[in-house]
């Protein structure tokens, strides 16, 4: 009974303790960034690639067999022939690589260097360069595209190289671009070898990809499906560095003032068309147009176009 | 301690002394009706309050919550498909179109703004409403970028949009539905709580009565009178209340019962709803992707399958949906010609079916299936907070009723013992 008061003592401070709030705490307070879709952080190297043919040579390819035909008379039985039929020729594009090949906001239409490229294979077969359906791909899908036969032709700034030509077919090189490096303007990146440890921006399934992966500064490559993905990354400061073709670099840069190409060509990546396996005589047909092109001034009008003042067309290697 | 346990057992001795002497039982029965009268009405008070309490928490928070979370919803899935559209268009969006997503922006906020309030009642609701207060201007904030990127002729400017868009589908959306399926699932609770069969409120009022009844029987044995007119007045206002809360709590579960069917219609119309807008921004996505919007198209047709089952089972529930069904046969049969148009490579006139103000076109059959839905579903939302507002009305004044009658039944009861305990002064 002596601690009576003890306990009624505490009961009464028991009752005056105060009570918490039940709110619950500001929650999410950090920021959490935007990115684009399917971003990937590449922390090993890709799979290396297949050993290719040691005699193989990527930037030859099959000589035409003669003269092109006439425009909408295609030799019977031929792949352009089935295309003719068809009534258009379906051609994998990009519609994301300023100038090379791209989507003009203001009229919706796809436009670029590799676009009329493109017009041209068309008119070649039908006389119309709008006879033409066009399928967006990225980097990634371009060789499934062709290998399910769901495009006739990629012409979609795809470097030949001896890996691909086991699974696809190439023109002769129409265009000779390489590697290079793009920065923001302060920064003091000066190529791919001052990248080491650095967060650099690729595209799936591109050559730019496996070259960075390989770069002996050992670089960090995260991978987006297209490249102004890249850009967006850039500006929201999420990566250092965008290491591709020296084409589509300048693209970038000619959309943002703040960015700046930087070191000399790594790599060289020449462009082909690329086909499915099966269709050389679409191949032969095409390198004979090419040859057209480049001796009557048309690829120096088309480079005029997009690409400024143009060198002279690559010279066609041929492998018989 | 012995004097102590002597003192207790002297007052045990009282105590049953007084129980054995009439008077003395008189008492304790008057003790008894008055406590038991009191307890009674005030359980059944409560019982009522509770019922009263989960109808306001039902038309004042749940249900106005539930329309916020679905506006919120509607609003930002809208805003994607706006945004998408008018990149689609052409580089300078219509002005149409742009005021639209700025209305669903404005939407979304305010509604946004409405169901954050309310954070305290649902905890775990914190991390959803965070992410969407937190990433709505984000996602403005991209769109915005991309506009001024798609008005210098800068492809980048897709991009933007890209990424606004996937953090639109990836978080914001997931957050949005998360918060609906919380305030719904609140307002399926309050329902139940309301419409509830009132056994508790009848069987205290049953025992309360079959005590009165138990001690006017004794009171007849006891002192040969039929009657106790204290008892009697006691008795009847103990039934009167009795009757009056199973009245109004059986009005309440009538009520409820019909608002649970119009709560579904709204559920499954806010759905469609929700269905429709989803499938558009698919639409005009794959054709934005442009040949690579095969996951687009996917998610368009398993949308739209989604959005038929919504629409045939509100048919049972509603004949007012018969018109967005028809609309949205001629939104299928458009979608059919944008695909067919876009498979064949004539993309041109795949975007005019899509995007054109032709009657039979894509845009129009939406347009007109989305405004079915807006009518359906405030019909459905009016006759539900009509329901609600019926069943208020119905437990007007319960409350107060029953405490006041409580409280002169204990006083009838004491009034009639006290005439008979008079007799042995």
């Amino acid at each position: 009974m002596r601690r009576l008061p003890a306990v009624v003592l505490v009961l009464v401070l028991a009752a005056c303790a105060p009570v918490p709030s039940g709110a619950p705490p500001i929650g999410g307070g950090s920021a959490v960034p935007p990115r684009p879709a399917d971003v990937v952080e590449l922390t090993a190297p890709p799979s290396a690639p297949a050993v290719a043919p040691a005699s193989c040579d990527p930037t030859a390819s099959l000589r035409p067999t003669g003269p092109l035909p006439a425009p909408g008379q295609m030799p019977a039985g031929s792949t352009m022939a089935k295309i003719q039929a068809h009534g258009r020729l379906i051609v994998g594009v990009d519609q994301n690589s300023y100038l090379m090949g791209f989507r003009n906001p203001f009229s919706g239409e796809l436009e670029g260097f590799d676009v009329d490229m493109a017009r041209e294979v068309a008119r070649a077969i039908f006389g119309d360069p709008g006879a033409i359906q066009f399928k967006v791909l990225t980097s990634e899908e371009r060789i499934p595209a062709l290998e399910e036969r769901r495009v006739d032709i990629v012409v979609r700034t795809m470097t030949v190289n001896c890996e691909r030509w086991q699974k696809v077919n190439f023109s002769t090189v129409y265009y000779q671009a390489g590697q290079r490096v793009l920065v923001p303007s302060n920064s003091d990146v000066t190529g791919i070898e001052s990248l080491g440890g650095r967060r650099v921006c690729v595209t799936k399934g591109s050559s730019s990809l496996a070259n960075v992966a390989a770069a002996p500064s050992r670089p960090v490559p995260v991978s987006v499906p297209n490249w102004t993905d890249c850009l967006v990354m850039l500006q929201q400061g999420q990566v250092d560095a965008i290491s591709t073709d020296d084409t589509i670099l300048a693209g970038l840069a000619a959309q943002d003032p703040y960015t700046k190409v930087v070191g000399p060509q790594f790599t060289a990546e020449p462009y082909g068309m690329a086909f499915p396996k099966a269709d050389e005589d679409f191949v032969r047909f095409v390198n004979a147009l090419l040859e057209r092109l480049r001796a009557d001034g048309t690829w120096a009008s088309i480079h005029r176009r997009w690409l400024g003042a143009p060198p002279a067309p690559p010279v066609a290697v041929y492998r018989d | 301690m012995l004097v102590e346990a002597q003192r207790n057992r002297g007052a045990v001795r009282r105590v049953t002394g007084l129980a054995r002497s009439t008077p003395g039982r008189l008492s304790l029965l008057a003790l008894l009706l008055i406590v038991l009268s009191l307890l009674v009405g005030a359980l059944t008070a409560g019982a009522v309050q509770r019922r009263s309490d989960a109808l306001e928490a039902l038309a004042d928070h749940s249900e106005p919550l539930a329309f916020a979370a679905q506006e919120v919803y509607r609003a930002m899935a809208d805003a994607d498909a706006t945004a998408s559209s008018a990149f689609l268009s052409g580089g300078v969006e219509s002005a149409d179109l742009r005021r639209r997503y700025e209305a669903d922006v404005a939407k979304a906020a305010a509604a946004l703004s409405v169901a954050t309030s309310e954070i305290i009642r649902s905890p775990e609701l914190t991390t959803a409403l965070s992410t969407l207060s937190g990433q709505l201007p984000v996602y403005t904030g991209l769109v915005e970028t991309a506009r001024a990127h798609n008005r210098q002729g800068n492809p980048v400017g897709a991009a933007y949009l890209r990424e606004a868009s996937t953090l639109m589908r990836d978080q914001l959306l997931p957050a949005a539905r998360e918060l609906y399926r919380v305030e719904n699932g609140d307002v399926v609770r309050d329902l139940g709580g309301a419409g509830s069969l009132p056994w508790l409120e009848f069987l205290l009022g049953v025992l309360a009565l079959a005590v009165l009844v138990f001690a006017q029987r004794y009171l007849t044995r006891r002192t040969n009178r039929v009657f106790n007119p204290g008892l009697v007045v006691a008795t009847a206002l103990t039934a009167i209340s009795l009757l009056w809360v199973l009245a109004a709590s059986l009005v309440v579960v009538y009520s409820a019962s019909a608002s649970r069917n119009e709560a579904t219609l709204v559920d499954l119309l806010a759905r469609a709803r929700i269905a429709t807008l989803t499938a558009r921004g698919d639409e005009t996505l794959t054709l934005v992707a442009r040949g690579s919007g095969a996951a687009y198209e996917a998610s368009y047709v398993e949308v739209d399958k989604e959005l038929g089952d919504l629409l045939v089972r509100s048919r049972g529930l509603t004949p007012k949906v018969e018109e967005a069904l028809e609309h949205h046969e001629q939104w299928q049969q458009a979608h059919r010609r944008v695909r067919e148009a876009d498979d064949s490579g004539d993309y041109t006139t795949a975007v005019a079916v899509a995007l054109g103000r032709d009657p039979a076109g894509a845009a129009t059959a939406f347009d007109e299936l989305d405004s079915d839905l807006v009518d359906a579903i405030g019909a459905a939302r009016a006759e539900l907070t009509g329901a609600i507002g019926r069943a208020r009305a119905g437990l007007g004044g319960a409350v107060p009723g029953v405490v006041v009658l409580a409280l002169l039944a204990a006083a009838a009861s004491t009034f009639g013992l006290w005439q008979r305990l008079k007799e042995y002064r």
